[in-house]
């Protein structure tokens, strides 16, 4: 018998690339609302600092649990470069809705390759509040309609 | 800046889209039965989950008749509501696309959680119409969501994704 150690994939592996994939959408967002924030007028900018918190706490659970199965979280990058220039507060909203957007193809994501039922009941949680933050961030940039069926899985 | 947020991990996760839209597809070629072996498909699905899907079917049909019957009742709600009930079918089609043996109307028993009456009841007036269907789909994206941890692959993404969509319109009804 060997005692070399298994090179059998860990039962999570597939679950834990997906939600390495959560977390670097978190680490984005935290970064693209520091952005979405600057576009904006003081007084409009509490629902961004509470989206941020939002992703910065859940970067933090997901580096957590990942850290707990002995698994390296992703870091953020170094940077990220702007998919459009937000010159206007609705260039800022529809800059949120894309991290939004992101965040809830990520979790969907998580969803279709999770294989512990307790790591879906996060995503479908998770999920559903980006998809509420995401309307409101429609409603601002002018979109219609606000609302989408399918939010994260493709069109 | 180094990384463009267009191939950030968050875009990342978009570019799985299309790994995600194979699962789903592959679901719905399960439902129409033309796989050689289902058995053989990773997505596949227990005869228990064969009837939770049903009944998650079965949810969603009810509550496209509950926009049918608030929309009948209160007209003037068609602003609000009638693009969300076009959303509401919408994901019907793709539920029953999804579960196996799924027929234009379920008889799949209700969903844990679900009142059996919503099948048949109708808002009590015009005016309390708008509340009377925000309690509905409220009911339908807990039931959807609370199904969802039960299924894997692209059916519970598809749960999930439903869920959330429904969640954004009972915030619209609000």
């Amino acid at each position: 018998m060997s005692d070399a150690p298994s090179t059998a994939p860990s039962p999570t592996a597939a679950e834990d690339a997906a939600l390495q994939s959560a977390l670097a959408a978190a680490h984005t967002a935290v970064w693209g609302y520091a952005v979405v924030g600057a576009a904006l007028p003081l007084e409009q900018r509490e629902p961004v600092a509470v989206a941020r918190q939002v992703h910065r706490d859940l970067r933090d659970r997901l580096a957590g649990l990942l850290t707990s199965r002995g698994v390296e979280p992703v870091g953020a990058e170094g940077g990220y470069a702007l998919p459009f220039p937000v010159l206007s507060a609705v260039d800022a909203a529809v800059l949120a809705v894309t991290l939004e957007d992101g965040t809830s193809s990520a979790w969907t994501w998580v969803l279709d390759q999770a294989t512990e039922a307790g790591t879906r009941e996060l995503g479908v949680a998770e999920l559903g509040a980006a998809e509420l933050r995401a309307i409101g961030w429609r409603t601002a940039a002018g979109r219609t309609p606000v609302t989408t069926p399918f939010p994260g899985l493709p069109d | 800046m180094s990384g463009p947020l267009s191939s950030s991990p968050a875009a990342g996760a978009f570019s799985r889209r299309s790994l995600l839209l194979g699962t789903l597809a592959g679901a719905a070629v399960l439902a129409t039965g033309c796989t050689g072996d289902p058995v053989e498909d990773a997505d596949a699905v227990t005869p228990a989950q064969v009837d939770q899907l049903a009944a998650q079917v079965q949810v969603q049909e009810t509550l496209v008749a509950a926009y049918a019957s608030a929309l009948t009742a209160a007209p003037e709600l068609a602003t609000t509501a009638a693009g969300l009930a076009d959303q509401a079918r919408a994901q019907l089609d793709r539920l029953r696309a999804a579960a196996p043996g799924a027929g234009a109307t379920s008889s799949a028993p209700p969903a844990p959680g679900t009142p059996a009456a919503t099948a048949t009841d109708g808002p009590p007036d015009a005016a309390g119409a708008r509340e009377w269907l925000r309690t509905r789909v409220t009911a339908a994206a807990d039931a959807h969501a609370a199904a969802c941890p039960a299924f894997t692959g692209g059916r519970a993404a598809l749960l999930g994704s439903v869920s959330a969509g429904l969640r954004g319109q009972a915030g619209q009804l609000a």
